[in-house]
């Protein structure tokens, strides 16, 4: 089973950043390890006689060549529409994607995505020809309008953007899995533990975005390959089909010609 | 005349204008050699438009290169 974003298939469910980790070398084996096909990265200003960027970016190219994937620029930092429209079109020409990962952020504290803003650059970018992948909060009715505006791909936060706490509120997000059957859903920010990973793809969601909860682990490498069995996991569970849950307890083991000692009682 | 690349003042004695060409000049040393992308006053400028696209008094250039990201 795959991935397809935009028309395009991935073995794997899992979408990684490239950001945080001790080393670009770390980064490299990290990525690799996680079987990750899509990389998120950005564009920032930087020191002309520094190349670190130029580094940066052939290395990515190398990773995203090797596993046959791509690259995926965001809009982080931006605030206003304007700013990230602007943003995405200098993205488009420097990585020769239509490929977005969409982010207005509205508060500097939680670093909580602009829903309104959003949804206004989103328009303006779809209509300038981009494939949006939006990151919004877990709200039913944005991600609604998110789709409908033609957004196949929507990403709401587990959590606030690098605090590792995990899915605050699974039941916005089952919900908006139930209520968007035909929708991509990429479960992207807050993921900590392998656990919080393999719980979204139990819901149903078609897969996961992290960065800090494998870049911040005492050994990345290790825990990339973690998440990745974790997403597999998941999805298993998801497509075996998860048992009801009961309110009383059935005894799994036969009662029938229970031993003599428990006659009587 | 005075424009800002990334921030940063770059005080123009003689010219009333110059190309986005010349202003990547001004900040890098080999353009050329430079991935980047350009914004002028906040709005996208492609490659294409480079040479026919001015930077006048007062005027704000960013120049944005590739890095790591979430």
């Amino acid at each position: 089973m795959s991935l397809n974003i935009y028309g395009k298939n991935l073995d794997s469910r899992l979408l990684i950043g490239s950001a945080l980790y001790p080393s670009p070398q770390v980064m490299k084996q990290a990525i690799k390890a996680s079987g990750s096909q899509v990389v998120t990265l950005s564009l920032k200003r930087q020191n002309p006689s520094e190349q670190s960027g130029q580094q940066i970016w052939r290395y990515l190219q190398d990773i995203v060549t090797q596993s046959n994937g791509y690259l995926l620029p965001n809009t982080a930092g931006c605030k206003t529409a304007k700013e990230a429209v602007t943003l995405a079109k200098m993205s488009r020409e420097m990585f020769q994607t239509d490929w977005l990962k969409l982010e207005v952020i509205g508060d500097d504290y939680n670093l909580q995505p602009d829903p309104i803003e959003l949804i206004n650059a989103a328009e303006q970018l779809i209509n300038d020809g981009f494939k949006v992948l939006p990151y919004c909060t877990d709200d039913l009715v944005l991600c609604q309008r998110l789709f409908d505006l033609g957004c196949q791909v929507i990403m709401p936060w587990a959590s606030p953007i690098g605090t590792g706490k995990g899915l605050m509120n699974p039941y916005n997000l089952e919900t908006i899995r139930v209520r968007l059957p035909e929708a991509t859903l990429i479960l992207d920010a807050g993921i900590g533990k392998p656990s919080d990973a393999c719980l979204a793809m139990e819901m149903g969601y078609d897969g996961v975005l992290l960065n800090s909860a494998v870049a911040l682990a005492d050994n990345p490498v290790l825990m990339a390959q973690a998440f990745a069995q974790a997403l597999k996991a998941g999805e298993q569970g998801y497509v075996a089909g998860v048992m009801t849950q009961r309110q009383t307890a059935h005894p799994s083991t036969p009662t029938l010609d229970t031993p003599f000692w428990h006659q009587g009682h | 005349m005075n424009i800002h690349i990334n921030g940063q003042a770059y005080p123009l004695a003689h010219e009333a204008r110059i190309t986005v060409t010349a202003a990547l000049a001004l900040y890098f040393i080999e353009p050329q050699q430079s991935t980047f992308a350009v914004a002028l006053n906040g709005d996208f400028v492609s490659k294409d438009d480079y040479d026919k696209t001015f930077v006048n008094n007062g005027d704000s250039l960013d120049v944005l290169q590739p890095i790591q990201g979430g």
